[in-house]
């Protein structure tokens, strides 16, 4: 019974998020001013660097254990092929969504929940804000604004992984590797990937905001929904790239 | 005749009243102290006055009329009306103090000028002695200062109550004494309405017009300071010398 009431907050909260967003788009109001740039810069700017380093060495990773056996049949330059297709329409919304819910996702819990714990959350209540709308709508608004530019970083990271791995152990020339990958790739399968991630960020935010909103009072609490906040994110995430996975196949 | 009205309220959690049946007046312009023992619901009967908590049964009744709790017109109707000082000062964090006095006014008058804005900012920070504080942050002041800022922003729309969660717990008594005094000369200087959660008798000494005992889930006790002396309720006596030994 106690799951069905978490699924019935969660859904709650996903609608009133919608709910806020379309009227803040419409009126400009019942958001702190600047909000959106500020969470812009603590989502886009702080998570790069950890984004772009996990999804270049996935690339090289990826591209090492697939060469030895590309090579076995000769077939080393479908290595670009097998590269540009796996992180541009897979792992890089995957690897970019996970990173988001470590790096975003536990930053918003913990800073609602925390708000919770200290009144802050009930003292925007009495003096008539609204905290959903207040605290989620700029990161909803500074998530969906930083994706493509995350997602356009993580592919041109990944496949530079794989570009370096092709040209060192294969010897595929740099041109030749990205000439094949623009052969096989489609614009509708980046912009696909920037889809999928922007999804996926939706599901860190909302997610995050409801184990921040939803915990019950307790300082020691915190640390607790913080954790379950990634495990749920990532979960969400896991869930929603099979969804597409079945849709789109 | 009362600002507020209390009818026959019950109060809790999950169903479980913590408080039943209380009937109460706040009269206007006057300081209310709500005191009790720990656990006696002080806290949740004030959750529930400004809203944060519907009652389990009965009718907080502002101006003659009922609040519908589950109504936002209603509850937008009150938070525009009431300033709140939460125990913590439940300042934001992530706002420098300009910004958190500032908030109540770009929410409910976001037509007013910036000019006009930074005007009342800096009134309310010298009421409260904070003046050139604007740029500060909530963690770069002492207790005493978070919750004088705290007072700042709970006043700066001019609401005509102000509740108060144990606003000098926490605090050194000299910090405390100036706080006391900063609500009552705020009090006397605009005619406004306190509602004061508070255990601790110096500060109901040096506040309080009129009292609200809470014992055993209902009222033991309302009435003014002079009320106190009068009453031959053992319990009522019990408690205040009871308090007065352990705050001396």
């Amino acid at each position: 019974m106690k799951h069905f009431d978490n699924v019935e907050k969660f859904f709650t909260l996903f609608s009133d998020e919608l709910y806020h967003t379309g009227r803040y788009l419409r009126r400009r109001q019942g958001v702190m001013p600047g909000a959106v740039v500020q969470q812009m810069f603590a989502m886009g700017y702080r998570s790069f660097p950890i984004i772009t380093l996990i999804t270049f060495l996935v690339g090289v990773t990826i591209s090492l254990t697939s060469a030895s056996q590309l090579r076995l049949f000769g077939a080393d330059v479908y290595l670009a092929d097998l590269i540009g297709l796996a992180m541009i329409k897979e792992l890089v919304p995957l690897m970019t969504g996970i990173m988001m819910a470590g790096k975003i996702g536990a930053s918003i819990t913990a800073e609602i929940a925390t708000m919770k714990v200290m009144d802050e959350i009930d003292a925007l209540r009495t003096m008539g804000v609204v905290p959903e709308k207040f605290l989620m709508v700029p990161r909803l608004i500074a998530i969906t604004l930083c994706v493509p530019l995350l997602v356009v970083l993580a592919d041109v990271v990944g496949l530079a992984g794989g570009v370096l791995v092709g040209r060192l152990s294969l010897g595929i020339p740099p041109l030749v590797f990205l000439k094949e990958v623009f052969r096989v790739v489609a614009v509708s399968d980046f912009l696909l990937g920037i889809g999928k991630t922007m999804v996926f960020g939706w599901a860190v935010v909302v997610g995050s905001g409801y184990k921040g909103f939803f915990i019950s009072r307790g300082a020691e609490e915190v640390g607790t929904a913080t954790t379950d906040s990634v495990v749920l994110s990532i979960a969400l995430i896991i869930g929603l790239d099979c969804v597409f996975a079945f849709v789109l196949n | 005749m009362e600002i507020i009205r209390v009818r026959g309220l019950s109060v809790g959690y999950g169903g479980t009243p913590v408080l039943e049946h209380l009937d109460f007046d706040i009269l206007p312009g006057r300081v209310t102290v709500i005191v009790g023992e720990s656990g006696s619901g002080k806290s949740t009967l004030l959750k529930t006055l400004i809203g944060l908590l519907p009652p389990l049964a009965g009718a907080v009744v502002l101006d003659g009329r009922p609040i519908d709790f589950n109504s936002e017109e209603d509850l937008r109707n009150l938070y525009a009306r009431i300033g709140v000082l939460f125990q913590n000062s439940a300042l934001l964090n992530s706002l420098s103090l300009y910004e958190n006095i500032a908030l109540p006014l770009r929410i409910h008058r976001p037509d007013q000028a910036p000019a006009e804005e930074a005007k009342r900012v800096a009134e309310m920070l010298g009421r409260v002695g904070l003046q050139g504080s604007e740029k500060k942050f909530p963690y770069e002041l002492s207790g005493g200062m978070r919750k004088r800022a705290a007072v700042a922003r709970a006043m700066v729309l001019d609401p005509e109550i102000v509740f108060c969660d144990e606003p000098s717990a926490g605090l050194d008594p000299i910090t405390a004494t100036g706080l006391d005094a900063l609500l009552k000369d705020l009090c006397k200087a605009h005619g406004m309405t306190f509602v004061v959660v508070t255990h601790e008798l110096r500060s109901i000494e040096r506040i309080a017009d009129r009292i609200l005992l809470l014992r055993d889930g209902a009222v033991r006790f309302h009435g003014g300071l002079g009320d106190l002396d009068k009453t031959k309720d053992p319990y009522v006596k019990a408690f205040f010398l009871r308090t007065a030994n352990h705050d001396h």
